[in-house]
């Protein structure tokens, strides 16, 4: 976080315009944050190749070595995952918060599912169902019921996390549950064997499908009446009525899309890992609350919001490389960077480009 | 166009729910709740294992957990048994006013906030904070001072340190979304996450009592902490504290109602273009409010270190996000936080008394926490339910009495 003092600076010149900001230059902000964390990166690699005895050196070996990218994969599942799910929402004028909650919830049925059934993707399969249920139950309470978005996720939110530590109380009398078997990763031959790249080419199914599932929704949006009729009632739900489309009905739509999405990223973190665990925050432990901000760090944009997930999470796959190999930083300082750096991010990217109509309940006349 | 619109929307929807309305809707929601709490306890009560003696059979069906003994207990049992003659002060009726204490002051805190129309989620982080710099505050102080005289010079200046290091650390979000326009809902809820984790570093490290297997300071000595009076003192509750609770609801419904700075708060939160225009520093408004709703968490924090536990200790139980659920039953009136925050009290105590007498885990608070905000949250959904059940209005009566002010104010959820 070699960065800091010049992402301050920005932050001064970006408030003292505050009044006149135009969507560019929001963008250039995004850009010089996005450039600046290259720049920043490729730094530290000559300085880790001309002096690697030095403290550069250890964090370029970090940087580039196959284990980190391999960690930084897997830890973006959840919150890609997430973040995607938060797009098809909040594109489509239903901000969701309330994904953190379906994380925990797909992430302990997952479990649940896989250990009564013996199947790892039934598993999968239950947790996804359970999060898509409680999607579709903040889908009536906000868009049938228009109760205020932010408050009706924070309780999908609290019911989650009090309803799956309670769960697995009642069936295993542990909060935590026992484990299941996991899935095997899947290697592409001599892909793999690449140096660093070659994390992305052996890797869980989970990691495929997240690739799978950033390019789906990027067609999805860009190429499809579907993606043009999301935008359209995020952003102008009157012309959307007007043209034929419910807008309801795609409201409806996108939050059980997002409830789909965010129940994979769940039930791919437990499944991963073969356990729940559901003291305190639980196993997902705020992954939900860093989506949002990964997909507005991304503007909305399923490639971004992938990208700005790596970011995240290639920080905390560095900060366990730089644990292991015993840099002098206390552990418990350590773990709470990813969510030190959510704020720095959100305080520089600031108010951003919120779809027109997102937050307001939309009346059909009749 | 949408900014006038939305005003109005704003100002139409606040008539419509008038004081009544809102505490039927409060009332529906808790009763709702406790019924969605009842069923989930049954089939609970079918997924876990226990001897054909211990189950109770509805309809033909066998059940582990029988709904009616777990709300006995937790509304009985919560009252500490009022009508089995055996009622006793420092029974759980003391556990009850201890957690109502609490509760009203991370209600209050919630609420100050939501009438600004600012999300402060961080109350648990602005708790935790306080609660450290307290424990640390009043150990540091109490060896300067001793007996009687220390506990009437310690407790104000344990409550005084928690709510200056709550303020300061409520106004980090407050400054985040007034200067570099940095949502508050998720600057809080990262913030919840640096305080556990910074309080984990500096008690399992240099403020950990060396004597002590558990991450916490050290004990504070007896005269630092609050007094037990009358009654309650084993269960560690203090009227003293329950004291000030309530005078900290009559000093925040006064500042709210009867001055300029309530003014602002209220204006901001109902129509914060209209209160731009008319002179308010919405800036400094929003970190006004901000940072006296970290003081008030931060004072939660106080009361749970010199009134509970008498050090600090990581992991603090999650009142922060129970005041989310008070606030909104009481719509953002102090007022009416003082009786929500004896209700999720009640709600709280009891469900260890059913933990103890039925297996039933306490986690199911949890799920009522979240059930309950949901139901209120949607008063659209009582008033079609009103509609289909005419006779629905009796039987809110005995909470309509108090107060009785509730609800044609309050910024509430819109914006």
């Amino acid at each position: 976080m070699s960065d800091t003092p010049t992402d301050r600076d920005d932050t001064d010149t970006a408030t003292e315009n505050a009044d006149s900001e135009s969507f560019f230059e929001r963008y250039t902000t995004r850009a010089l944050v996005a450039g600046v964390t290259v720049a920043a990166v490729i730094a530290l690699l000559l300085a880790g190749m001309l002096f690697p005895d030095s403290l550069a050196g250890t964090l370029s070996d970090a940087l580039t070595s196959r284990n980190t990218l391999a960690s930084a994969l897997r830890l973006s599942v959840p919150i890609a995952f997430a973040a995607l799910g938060g797009i098809f929402a909040e594109k489509s004028g239903v901000i969701n918060i309330g994904l953190e909650g379906l994380l925990i919830i797909s992430a302990f049925s997952a479990i649940y599912v896989a250990d009564i059934t013996g199947g790892v993707w039934i598993g999968f399969a239950g947790g996804v169902v359970a999060s898509t249920l409680l999607a579709a139950l903040f889908a009536v309470v906000t868009i049938g019921f228009r109760a205020d978005q932010i408050i009706a996720g924070l309780a999908v939110w609290l019911i989650a996390l009090g309803l799956a530590p309670f769960a697995s109380q009642v069936i295993y009398g542990s909060p935590n549950t026992p484990t299941v078997a996991t899935t095997n990763s899947i290697t592409v031959p001599v892909l793999a064997d690449l140096p660093f790249f070659g994390a992305l080419f052996s890797a869980s199914p989970s990691v495929y499908m997240l690739f799978a599932a950033v390019f789906g929704s990027w067609y999805v949006f860009e190429r499809t009446a579907f993606g043009r009729w999301i935008r359209a009632s995020g952003e102008n739900p009157k012309a959307l009525d007007t043209a034929g489309v419910s807008v309801t009905r795609v409201r409806y739509a996108a939050v059980l899309i997002s409830g789909v999405l965010a129940g994979m990223g769940g039930a791919a973190l437990s499944l991963d890992l073969g356990q729940f665990t559901g003291n305190g925050p639980t196993m997902v432990n705020g992954k939900g609350f860093i989506a949002i901000v990964a997909y507005l760090f991304g503007n909305y944009n399923p490639v971004g919001a992938f990208f700005s997930t790596m970011l995240f999470a290639g920080l905390d796959a560095v900060q366990t490389v730089l644990q292991l190999q015993g840099i002098g930083i206390p552990r418990q300082l350590i773990r709470i960077t990813p969510f030190v750096v959510v704020i720095i991010v959100l305080a520089l990217v600031g108010r951003t480009q919120l779809p027109e109509a997102a937050g307001e309940h939309y009346e059909t006349e009749d | 166009m949408s900014a006038a619109d939305r005003a109005r929307d704003a100002l139409s929807r606040l008539v419509d729910a008038s004081a009544t309305e809102r505490i039927l809707i409060s009332t529906a929601a808790l009763v709702l709740s406790i019924l969605i709490g009842a069923v989930l306890v049954l089939v609970a009560g079918r997924m876990t294992t226990c001897t054909a003696g211990e189950a109770v059979y509805y309809l033909g069906m066998g059940f582990c957990y029988d709904p009616v003994v777990v709300f006995d207990r937790l509304f009985l049992g919560a009252l500490g048994d009022p009508f089995s003659g055996s009622w006793s002060p420092n029974g759980q009726f003391a556990v009850t006013l201890r957690e109502t204490t609490l509760l009203i002051f991370t209600g209050l805190s919630v609420a100050l906030a939501f009438r600004a129309g600012i999300f402060n989620i961080g109350t648990q982080g602005q708790m935790v904070v306080g609660a450290l710099a307290t424990a640390l505050g009043v150990l540091w102080a109490s060896s300067l001072v001793s007996g009687a005289l220390g506990t009437v010079v310690l407790i104000p200046f344990g409550l005084l340190v928690g709510a200056v290091f709550g303020g300061l650390y409520g106004a980090v979000p407050g400054l985040l979304k007034a200067y570099a326009d940095a949502n508050e809902v998720i600057t809080t809820i990262m913030l919840n996450f640096i305080a556990t984790g910074v309080a984990l570093y500096l008690v399992s490290g240099i403020f950990k009592d060396p004597e002590s297997a558990a991450n916490q300071t050290v004990p504070l000595p007896e005269f630092a902490q609050f007094p037990a009076l009358l009654f309650g003192g084993r269960q560690d509750f203090s009227i003293v504290a329950l004291a000030f609770g309530l005078l900290a609801i009559a000093a925040l419904y006064y500042v709210l109602e009867h001055t300029a700075f309530g003014y602002d708060v209220r204006t901001s939160g109902v129509q914060p273009e209209a209160a731009e225009y008319g002179g308010v520093d919405a800036k400094r408004t929003v970190v006004a409010s901000l940072t006296l709703s970290g003081a008030l968490g931060g004072i939660a924090g106080a009361m749970y270190v010199m009134m509970v536990l008498g050090t600090f200790q990581t992991g603090i139980p999650s009142y922060g996000f129970d005041g989310i659920t008070v606030s909104i039953l009481a719509g953002n009136n102090p007022l009416g936080v003082g009786i929500a925050a004896l209700l999720f009290g009640v709600l709280k105590s009891g469900t260890t008394v059913v933990q103890f007498a039925t297996d039933v885990p306490p986690q199911l608070v949890g799920v009522l926490r979240g059930l309950i905000i949901l139901f209120v949250a949607m008063p659209e959904f009582f008033r079609l339910m009103a509609r289909g059940l005419p006779g629905t209005g009796s039987k809110s009566k005995a909470v309509a009495t108090d107060g009785g002010t509730a609800g044609d104010r309050g910024g509430e959820t819109d914006e």
